[in-house]
């Protein structure tokens, strides 16, 4: 059981003159400082799958990095299992499996050395992590490239060891941002069905994405983030009755909310 | 911490980039300039002794000895024909002439009664050349005979012949042995070079242990695994610091033995003298200095690294450190500054001095405790501000 309530980040602006004008009439830049996550509060029980979505900028990153501990959020509260994640970040990392589609690997290292090196990490001991990544070579299908260098990896390759490095201690929750962004169809597919098998096993699994068949297809919660605040928060369900089970419609909805926004949904 | 020094590492091993900066280059590199620098300096030399000069002598009908003299040396005088209004100046510089002597026309043995005759040489010194020489090695033994001739008339003895040359000498001893000589001029130089090349080693691991980490998109992983950020700092640290001594060493080593090679039957004996006289202690103490420096060193340079945004920025970043570190190596190599006083605690500076008196075999040893202990705390501080770094959003979210 995952639960985030009041998340806020605000990040010093460097150069206010840099700013485009777009930027500026941004409501979220009060003088020096750019609040980029304004008030998100979202939850996710054991075996759900959570897609979280909103606009370019909207904040999505920023949320995920502050419930992956690689950023420290100014308020709110994440608690995972009844875990205080931002009192303990070392235990939450623990629990915390996470990937992005800009997740590189060490170009130098075969596969099997970048996914140990992060078991090690964790600390967990060789015969774990061999016997974890023999498991998940066969599952992955990938014996074959497994113990090549990580710099000659296709982006599929890539994508794979990215996944078994992110999974390799077995977390209790999985944060996923845009894995699928810039991935072929291969690639592509080769997340969702991972995703898909978290969820038979029983691990949330919460992602952001911009494709809303991925979420139509996985998700059980649907988050909608506009300006650095929650603007829906409700099951998958809930959010395609918003326009008679038209997703991209919902989605436009619930941007819609804020009335002031109207033009930037143009934009999309 | 290991865990990551070991990857690391291992990482390091692998990349053909890094392999060829800290070992390939050294290796190779230095023997080939030293090789082909000692190859050009010789054989200019040589050219300059045994190339055949072309040459006039004007107001030959006065000194027709010294114009046989040197047509008798055919194998390296030719002589031209120049007319008599001819521009000396010009026929040298348009190559058609090396020189030209001019002879007056007082020109006679009795240098009693002519008094001292000028010779006029006209050539062109600008670059290697040994005409001044040559020429007046035909010329001084005219010049001896004529000072025999005249001393033969004045009737005088050998001792004084010697006196009235030269009525007082000085003669120079040099309490200096040959240690302290040597350690001047070679210790000055031989920070200046270990400093560049501790830091030209350790660069290009620190690029990649930071920025190319960023720039590969690893970071942000390896920031959410439960490993507390100061093991991460000093996993990195201690590779880039290993780094910048094996660099180092190699470098140093490289250097001396191609160094024994290349001087193979010139000075041989020589080198070993010098080698043999830095006692084992001494050297092992340089390398022991060189620790906390490369320490400083690698805390800058990750720190800088670390900052970047990309590869690119941070070598662009550490191309300027290395004025940063040539400064105060220069001030060392300043005549004057010694590892007395103040200096003593200047950090950079107080080690490039006791190398230099570590080879001159002049340390005080109770220098070493400031040298040592400025030196530790300033690495000590930057690690930590390095820590301090790795723990701002800021600058791991530009």
């Amino acid at each position: 059981m995952i639960e985030i309530s009041g998340l806020a980040k605000r990040f010093e602006v460097e150069n206010p003159k840099k700013l485009s004008e777009q930027e500026k009439k941004d409501p979220r830049l009060k003088g020096r400082y750019f609040q980029s996550v304004r008030d998100v509060s979202f939850s996710c029980e054991k075996g759900q799958v959570l897609g979280l979505l909103g606009p370019n900028g909207a904040g999505k990153t920023t949320t995920l990095r502050m419930l992956s501990t690689a950023l420290r959020p100014d308020s709110g509260k994440v608690i995972i299992d009844g875990e205080d994640v931002l009192a303990n970040p070392n235990i939450a990392r623990k629990k915390i499996g996470f990937l992005s589609s800009s997740t590189g690997l060490y170009g130098r290292l075969s596969g099997r050395e970048n996914i140990s090196y992060f078991g090690e990490l964790h600390g967990l001991s060789k015969a774990i992590i061999n016997a974890r990544i023999e498991e998940m070579a066969d599952l992955l299908d990938m014996q074959h490239f497994l113990d090549r260098r990580a710099e000659n990896f296709s982006s599929g390759m890539k994508q794979k060891v990215s996944i078994a490095r992110a999974v390799i201690h077995d977390p209790a929750l999985v944060v996923l941002d845009e894995p699928t962004t810039g991935l072929d169809i291969m690639a592509t597919s080769t997340v969702m069905e991972f995703i898909q098998r978290l969820k038979d096993k029983g691990t949330p699994v919460i992602f952001s994405t911009h494709h809303l068949d991925e979420v139509q297809a996985l998700c059980d919660k649907v988050t909608v983030i506009n300006q650095g605040e929650t603007v829906f928060n409700d099951s998958l369900e809930a959010f395609s009755a918003l326009s008679g089970g038209h997703m991209h419609q919902s989605f436009l909805k619930t941007l819609s909310l804020d009335v002031e926004e109207k033009s930037n949904v143009v934009n999309l | 911490m290991w865990l990551i020094f070991k990857k690391e590492f291992k990482e390091l091993l692998r990349d053909r980039k890094t392999i060829i900066f800290m070992i390939g280059l050294p290796l190779l590199l230095f023997p080939a300039m030293f090789g082909v620098a000692f190859f050009f300096m010789s054989s200019a030399a040589d050219k300059a002794e045994n190339e055949v000069l072309k040459y006039a002598i004007v107001g030959e009908a006065f000194a027709p000895n010294i114009v046989q003299s040197f047509s008798d040396a055919s194998d390296k005088f030719e002589s031209v024909d120049i007319g008599d209004e001819a521009d000396y100046a010009k026929l040298i510089k348009n190559e058609t002439l090396d020189f030209v002597l001019v002879i007056p026309e007082t020109f006679n043995s009795d240098v009693l009664a002519s008094g001292q005759h000028s010779l006029e040489l006209y050539l062109n010194d600008a670059g290697l050349n040994k005409v001044v020489g040559r020429v007046s090695k035909i010329i001084d033994e005219y010049s001896n005979a004529f000072q025999k001739e005249a001393f033969t008339q004045l009737n005088l003895n050998e001792t004084q012949q010697t006196a009235l040359l030269k009525p007082i000498e000085i003669v120079k001893n040099n309490v200096a042995d040959d240690r302290e000589v040597w350690g001047e001029r070679l210790g000055g130089m031989l920070p200046y070079f270990i400093f560049i090349l501790c830091l030209q080693g350790a660069m290009a691991p620190a690029a990649d242990l930071g920025a190319g980490e960023k720039e590969r998109g690893t970071l942000e992983t390896l920031l959410i695994s439960p490993m507390d950020r100061y093991k991460l700092v000093l996993g990195k640290f201690v590779t880039i610091c290993m780094a910048g001594i094996i660099t180092a060493l190699i470098t140093v080593s490289s250097m001396a033995i191609w160094g024994l090679i290349l001087s193979q039957g010139m000075a041989v004996e020589f080198v070993v003298e010098v080698m043999s006289m830095i006692g084992i202690v001494d050297f092992i103490l340089i390398f022991l200095m060189l620790v906390p420096v490369v320490a400083v060193f690698a805390a800058v340079l990750l720190s800088l690294s670390i900052y970047a945004r990309s590869f690119k920025e941070a070598q662009s970043y550490m191309g300027s450190l290395i004025m940063v570190v040539i400064f105060p190596v220069l001030i060392a190599m300043m005549p004057g500054v010694e590892l007395k006083g103040g200096w003593v605690w200047v950090p950079l500076t107080n080690v490039a001095l006791a190398m230099k008196e570590l080879f001159k075999g002049t340390m005080d040893y109770f220098a070493l405790f400031g040298i040592f202990t400025s030196t530790a705390v300033i690495a000590v501080a930057l690690i930590m501000f390095c820590i301090h770094w790795f723990n701002k959003e800021k600058v791991l979210f530009r």
